[in-house]
C-alpha cells in the first residue's frame, strides 16, 4: 500500500525527498570559496537525525524514532522495496545474536540479589572491617555498594537497597544526612562499571568489541572509583569530625566471624571473571551460572515462587526494553551507514585544529548536557554509533599502533578505554540535577531526608567522579591492565 | 506482576469512545501478559540450559557439550527479547524523552500523545509486514542454523507476531490519546499516564526492594 502511495518511482533511490544520491542538494549551498556542505547522502543523514530528534523530542519512545528515522532514510537511500526489506530484517538478525544472550541473567542476577539478604551481611562485614576509619560507616557503605556491584548491574537498584541498609545505621550514628544520603546516591553508580554489567555488554556489541574484554576492563576503574569515594569520605570526615564519627570497638573474633556473609558474593564475582579470563565457560554461561548461584541463596533466604515469578516478569520486561532499543537504534545505523554521516562527522573531529584531549573533553562535555535529558542506555546507543568512530579516528583510526595514536592506545584499548569513560560520565549523569534518578531513589526510601540534603551531599562525590575520570584520563592503563591480559 | 500504572478500570467508561478503547484495552492484555510470562520462562530456561551446558561441558566431567545449544539459545532469543514488546508499551517501559512533554498537559499534552502512538502504530505495521516477509523467505527456502540444522523459520515468525500485536496496543493508544485530546477531562482509559521523576524513582525502588519496602515502611 506504502508503494502505491509513493508511486512507481518510490524502488529508485530519492524516493522521499528526492535527494538520496543527488550532489546538487547541499545544506550549504557553494560559494565562490567554499564548497557546498552536507550534500546529497549526508543532507539525508542530517535530515533524519533531526527527524529522530524531534520524534523523540515529541515523545516517541526512543527505540520507536530511531525505527522511523532508519526506515525513512533507508527508503531514501536505497529505495523502497531494498530499503524496507533490509530494516524487516533488524529486529530478528540483532537479537538472534548468542553474544547478546547474557544480558537476562545479568538482569535477573540483579532483582534476585535483594531477595538473597546479600546486602545487608555485606554491609555488616564491611562496617566491623573498616569502620574504625574517619567516617567508617560511610566508607564501609562505598565498599558494600562496591561488592554488591558484583551482583547487580543496575546503579539505582543499589542505591534503592543501601538506601534501606546503611542509612539507617548512618543516622543511628549521627551521621550528617547529606553525607549519608549522598554516599548512598553515588556508590550505586559503581554497580554499572564492576561485572556483571549491562551497559558494558551494550556497548560491547555496538562497537564490535569483546563482551568478555569490556566487562574486565570496568573491573579495575570500578575499585578506582570506589577509593577515591572513599578517600572523599574521609576527608570530609577530617574536616567535619561531627559529620562522620568512626565506629570501633568490634573483636577481631567478630570481624571473622562476619566474613563467610560475604562468600556468595565472592563466589558470583568469581564465577563471573574466572570465566572470563580464563575462559572456562562462555559469559553467557558465567551469567547463568552467576544467576542460578544466586536464586539458590535467595532460595534458601525464603524467596517464595511469587518472589522469583516477580523477579523474572522484572527481568523480562526491561530485557525487552533493552533489546528493542538495540534493534531500533540499528535500523537507524543501517541507514547511517549509507548516509556516510559518521565518516563525515570522523573527518571534521579529526580536522579540527585542537588537541585531541581538548575535543575529548568537549565530547565529554556533550555527553553529560544530554545525560541530564536520557537515561543512559538510551543516550549511549543513540549517540555512539557517530561519536564512537570519530573518537576512534582521533586516536588514529582502527589499525594505530600505540606510537602513532593520539591518546597513546592502540585501536582495541582505545576503544574499550573509551567505552568505561562514556559509561562512568553516564553514570555521573545519574547523581546530578536535573533528574539525578539516583538521589530521588534515595529520596524516595528515606522520604525524612529531603531531596535537596541529597543533592547537596552528592556535590563532593562528583567532583570525585570528575577526578576519577580525569584519573582514567591520564591513566588510560587502569582501564586497559587487565584486558591486556586476556589478549595476552 | 501489578504496577500503580498498570491498572484496569473495573467499568467502562461511560462515554462511547471510552467504552470502545476499555473493550480493546481488555482483549489485548490476556495476549500481552501471556507473552511476558513467555518471556519471563525463556529467561528461567535460559539460566538452567546455561547451568546444565556449564556442567556437561566441564573438562573435569563429561567434557561433551549441549549439542547445538548456541544454535538453540539464538533461537530462543527472540522470546526474550522481542514478544513482550507490546506489554513493554502498555507499562510505558520503553524509554522516551520527556523533557518537553513533562511541561504539557490538558489537550496539548494527549494531542502530542495521539501523534506520537499514531507514528508508534505507523512503524509497527511496516515492521510487521517486512518481518513477515523476512519469516516467509526462511520458511520458502527452508532456512536452517548452521551447526544443529534447526529450521529458523520459528523463531522468526515470532516477530511479526510480536509487532502484531504491538500494533494493536499502538491502535488503541491512538484512539486512547485521541479522545483524551477531544476531552482532556475524561479517565484515562488505555493510555500511558506519564510518570514524574518522583514516581519513576518510587517505580525503581519497587523493583529493586519488591515487597520487602511495604513491611518495612
Amino acid at each position: 500500500m506504502i508503494q502505491w502511495l509513493l508511486g512507481p518511482e518510490a524502488d529508485v533511490p530519492g524516493a522521499l525527498f528526492g535527494i538520496g544520491y543527488n550532489f546538487d542538494y547541499c545544506l550549504f549551498a557553494a560559494t565562490e570559496t567554499e564548497p557546498g556542505a552536507a550534500c546529497g547522502p549526508l543532507l539525508v543523514g542530517v535530515i533524519c537525525i533531526v527527524l529522530l530528534f524531534g520524534l523523540a523530542l515529541l515523545g516517541v519512545r526512543i527505540a520507536f524514532a530511531a525505527a522511523i528515522a532508519g526506515f525513512v532514510g533507508l527508503v531514501e537511500m536505497i529505495g523502497f522495496t531494498p530499503g524496507a526489506a533490509q530494516a524487516g530484517t533488524v529486529p530478528y538478525a540483532k537479537t538472534s545474536l548468542y553474544a547478546l544472550s547474557v544480558l537476562p541473567p545479568f538482569i535477573l542476577i540483579g532483582f534476585l540479589a535483594f531477595h538473597a539478604g546479600m546486602t545487608s551481611k555485606l554491609f555488616d562485614a564491611a562496617r566491623k572491617w573498616i569502620g574504625w576509619l574517619p567516617g567508617g560507616l560511610a566508607v564501609a557503605t562505598v565498599m558494600a555498594q562496591a561488592g554488591f556491584a558484583a551482583v547487580s548491574g543496575a546503579s539505582t537498584a543499589t542505591a534503592a537497597v543501601f538506601s534501606r541498609v546503611a542509612i539507617p545505621e548512618m543516622l543511628r550514628f549521627n551521621y550528617d544526612t547529606k553525607l549519608a544520603a549522598g554516599v548512598v546516591a553515588a556508590g550505586g553508580t559503581l554497580a554499572t562499571l564492576i561485572p556483571p554489567s549491562a551497559i558494558l555488554v551494550i556497548y560491547a556489541l555496538i562497537v564490535e568489541e569483546s563482551v568478555g574484554a569490556l566487562l574486565l576492563a570496568g573491573f579495575l576503574p570500578g575499585i578506582f572509583s570506589a577509593l577515591v569515594y572513599a578517600g572523599i569520605i574521609v576527608l570530609w570526615a577530617k574536616f567535619k569530625p561531627d559529620a562522620g564519627p568512626p565506629v570501633t570497638g568490634f573483636s577481631w573474633s567478630e570481624r571473622f566471624r562476619s566474613l563467610p556473609g560475604v562468600i556468595p558474593i565472592v563466589i558470583v564475582a568469581m564465577i563471573i571473571i574466572t570465566a572470563i579470563y580464563d575462559g572456562w565457560a562462555t559469559v553467557t554461561e558465567a551469567g547463568a551460572l552467576g544467576a542460578f548461584v544466586v536464586l539458590v541463596i535467595a532460595v534458601t533466604q525464603g524467596m517464595r515462587f511469587g518472589g522469583l515469578k516477580e523477579a523474572l516478569m522484572d527481568t523480562a520486561r526491561l530485557t525487552v526494553m533493552i533489546f528493542t532499543l538495540i534493534w531500533g537504534i540499528f535500523i537507524f545505523v543501517t541507514f547511517l551507514n549509507y548516509s556516510t554521516v559518521p565518516q563525515a562527522f570522523s573527518q571534521w573531529i579529526v580536522d579540527l585544529p585542537y588537541n585531541p584531549y581538548v575535543i575529548l573533553f568537549a565530547i565529554l562535555i556533550g555527553y553529560a548536557v544530554l545525560g541530564m535529558f536520557m537515561d543512559a542506555i538510551g543516550m549511549l546507543l543513540v549517540t555512539l554509533p557517530i561519536f564512537y568512530p570519530a573518537v576512534m579516528a582521533l586516536n588514529g583510526g582502527d589499525y594505530v599502533t600505540r606510537e602513532d595514536s593520539a591518546f597513546g592506545l592502540d585501536a582495541t584499548e582505545a576503544s574499550i578505554w573509551f567505552g568505561i569513560i562514556v559509561v562512568k560520565m553516564a553514570e555521573v549523569c545519574l547523581i546530578t540535577p536535573p533528574i539525578g534518578l539516583n538521589c530521588f531513589v534515595v529520596n524516595g526510601v528515606q522520604p525524612q531526608i529531603p531531596l535537596a540534603h541529597v543533592f547537596r551531599g552528592i556535590l563532593l562525590f562528583f567532583i570525585a567522579d570528575l577526578l576519577t575520570i580525569a584519573g582514567l584520563v591520564m591513566f588510560p592503563e587502569i582501564v586497559t591492565w587487565l584486558p591486556a591480559l586476556l589478549r595476552g | 506482576m501489578s504496577s500503580s500504572h498498570d491498572s484496569v478500570l473495573p467499568n467502562p467508561p461511560p462515554d462511547g469512545l471510552g467504552r470502545l478503547v476499555w473493550h480493546l484495552d481488555r482483549v489485548i492484555r490476556a495476549p500481552e501478559n501471556l507473552m511476558n510470562f513467555l518471556a519471563a520462562a525463556a529467561t528461567l530456561f535460559l539460566v538452567l540450559l546455561g547451568v546444565v551446558q556449564v556442567v556437561l561441558n566441564a573438562k573435569w566431567l563429561f567434557n561433551s557439550p549441549i549439542f547445538g545449544y548456541i544454535d538453540m539459545i539464538e533461537l530462543a532469543m527472540p522470546i526474550l527479547a522481542i514478544l513482550g514488546i507490546s506489554y513493554c508499551q502498555r507499562l510505558g517501559t520503553h524509554i522516551r524523552m520527556d523533557i518537553l512533554i513533562q511541561r504539557f498537559d490538558g489537550r496539548l499534552l494527549w494531542s502530542v500523545e495521539t501523534f506520537a502512538a499514531l507514528m508508534t502504530l505507523m512503524i509497527a505495521i511496516l515492521l510487521m509486514i517486512f518481518s513477515w516477509n523476512f519469516f516467509a523467505d526462511a520458511y520458502q527456502i527452508g532456512d536452517s542454523t548452521t551447526d544443529a540444522e534447526i529450521d529458523t523459520w520459528p523463531s522468526k515468525l515470532l516477530v511479526p507476531i510480536a509487532f502484531a500485536l504491538l500494533s494493536f496496543r499502538a491502535f488503541v493508544q491512538t484512539i486512547g490519546a485521541l479522545r483524551l485530546a477531544i476531552n482532556p477531562g475524561l479517565t484515562p482509559v488505555g493510555v500511558v499516564v506519564q510518570m514524574d521523576i518522583a514516581e519513576q524513582a518510587q517505580e525503581e525502588i519497587r523493583e529493586a526492594l519488591g515487597d520487602a519496602d511495604e513491611d518495612a515502611s
